[in-house]
């Protein structure tokens, strides 16, 4: 699965560690979603996207191998 | 997501500490010099093949519920090893997430399966009075191995690079 939190964060001009206390995980974690290691639950996807005011399907998408 | 089950994050170093500190001396205690030690005490058996009048062992001669003398020192070190070690193991990240629940589940996974080929392999390949010091490094080997596979996991989390 890829996603494009690093452009969604770069526009609303956020760090990785406001984002990650704004949504309440770790730094971290923030950095791992990005780098595609770590595949977030439907809860923090949910969070998300409801933080940058889109659906989760804007943010996240599937690649053929999932 | 909400966690209940782990232990709250101050108890971590302590627990470490006691679970290091415990080890290192049931270790001593297995070892030669550990006889010096010893604590005799009058126990409560629930099964036993110690002789209550000589207090020396007596092969087959089992015995349910009764009183013996045993020396306690090992069975102080083993309450604390596993408590603090259960506590250590299982209290919470200082930045407990969601990331952090599947990194434990997988060190937890891998710990088991990797503690039980080494169980194995011994099982097969030691044989004899040795067979002993194998049981009994069997009852705390899967802490162990996920306490280190788990911190090992959490070091290269904690230190991942900042791509900003």
């Amino acid at each position: 699965m890829k996603n494009n939190l690093k452009v969604q964060r770069a526009i609303h001009n956020l760090t990785q560690q406001d984002l990650a206390e704004r949504i309440g995980v770790s730094r971290q974690t923030i950095n791992a979603l990005e780098a595609g290691k770590y595949v977030p639950s439907t809860v923090l996807a949910l969070k998300l996207a409801k933080l940058f005011d889109k659906t989760v399907n804007e943010i996240f998408e599937l690649e053929p191998e999932d | 997501m909400k966690t209940s089950y782990l232990f709250p994050h101050r108890f971590k170093a302590v627990s470490g500490l006691v679970f290091l500190v415990s080890l290192v001396l049931l270790v001593v205690l297995y070892t030669a010099i550990g006889d010096a030690l010893q604590i005799n005490a009058k126990v409560f058996a629930l099964v036993t093949d110690i002789d209550v009048a000589t207090d020396n062992f007596i092969f087959g001669d089992i015995k349910y519920f009764t009183w013996v003398t045993n020396s306690i020192t090992d069975e102080i070190c083993m309450l604390f090893v596993l408590v603090s070690g259960i506590v250590f193991a299982f209290s919470k990240e200082k930045h407990e997430d969601e990331m952090v629940q599947s990194i434990r589940l997988n060190s937890l996974a891998w710990a088991t399966i990797a503690n039980y080929s080494i169980l194995l392999l011994c099982y097969l390949f030691v044989y004899g009075f040795p067979f002993t010091n194998v049981l009994m490094a069997a009852m705390f080997s899967q802490l162990i191995i996920f306490i280190l596979l788990f911190r090992y996991k959490m070091y290269r989390f904690y230190t991942l690079q900042d791509e900003e």
